[in-house]
């Protein structure tokens, strides 16, 4: 099935509304954090009563799991990979940082030896 | 950001997760299938909610754990934090380069709890409509509408997903109702 699909990035339209927008109890009563008794207004009611069939198909959509055959494939899928750890696998070796105090002092030495010679 | 204490149960399966990743790193690629089983579900939601397709959410899926695979030993901190995090920019640029097509719910397949001609056909158009509303919405509010109204899951528990704020997530997911209601409450309020 193919349709034009919206362009979401482009800059919000200004909204024609048919009913009120959802009052701040009504978006606290989506939150759970009011119970529905809590709706005053008929708005407010009629509102919650279209929130309620959108959830309903909201949770349709949660009870939907992946397909047998998804998770099967993936692995299958990793058959020729390997995991790699984070470091390089072809370095033999590490530098410990002791390695790395006694190289500083093996280059200043050089460096100073160097030195010594060119100023004799 | 609000912050809680991470409850036991997160602990313990954070900890369950490293034990595997280390499996996984020392060789043992069954291991990682323990991952997938764990974490598909809720990172499939996710694909199929932002991308309406369950097409494209099977290959962003399998995709996504790929790369979880291969990099398994760059995870800090929690996985499925980590490879939701893969599942969601994945999405977002599917998204990002997609556009012009629009696939939609009505190759799915999965048995419905409605008992009634009449009823099936509303929450097809329904969901048809829903699903295109979603699709009017920017990313960033249709991921926040999704993963709270779809997902179920916690304003928190979005936060630490996200790396945002709970006050900024409230805000999206508040827009998102907004605009949605306004799509649908033409034909259905």
């Amino acid at each position: 099935m193919t349709d034009e699909m919206p362009d979401a990035s482009a800059p919000e339209k200004p909204i024609h509304r048919k009913t009120p927008p959802a009052t701040p109890m009504v978006q606290a009563w989506l939150d759970g954090e009011e119970t529905r008794d809590h709706l005053a207004t008929d708005d407010e009611q009629e509102t919650a009563e279209l929130w309620t069939r959108i959830n309903s198909e909201a949770a349709q959509l949660r009870r939907r799991n992946t397909p047998i055959h998804v998770q099967s494939r993936i692995l299958n899928s990793l058959t020729d990979l390997t995991a790699l750890p984070d470091e390089p696998v072809a370095a033999g070796f590490k530098l410990s940082t002791p390695m790395m105090v006694a190289g500083g002092v093996v280059i200043l030495a050089i460096g100073a030896l160097l030195g010594f010679m060119l100023v004799r | 950001m609000t912050t809680s204490a991470p409850s036991v149960e997160l602990v313990d399966q954070a900890d369950a997760d490293q034990e595997i990743i280390t499996r996984v790193l020392a060789g043992s690629k069954d291991a990682f299938g323990l991952l997938i089983q764990r974490y598909s579900d809720p990172l499939y939601r996710h694909a199929l909610g932002m991308t309406g397709s369950p097409d494209v959410a099977e290959d962003i899926l399998q995709a996504s754990f790929i790369k979880a695979y291969q990099h398994l030993g760059e995870v800090r901190g929690r996985f499925d934090a980590w490879v939701f995090r893969i599942v969601a920019n994945s999405c977002k640029d599917w998204l990002k380069n997609i556009r012009r097509t629009h696939v939609s719910y009505e190759e799915d397949d999965q048995p419905s709890s409605f008992s009634t001609p009449e009823e099936e056909m509303d929450r097809n158009e329904l969901r048809t409509d829903l699903e295109y509303a979603l699709a009017r919405l920017p990313e960033s509010l249709r991921e926040a509408f999704v993963m709270k109204h779809v997902e179920g899951r916690s304003y928190e528990e979005m936060a630490v997903l996200l790396e945002t704020t709970v006050g900024a997530l409230k805000m999206r997911v508040h827009r998102a109702r907004e605009s949605l209601q306004a799509l649908l409450e033409e034909k259905y309020a």
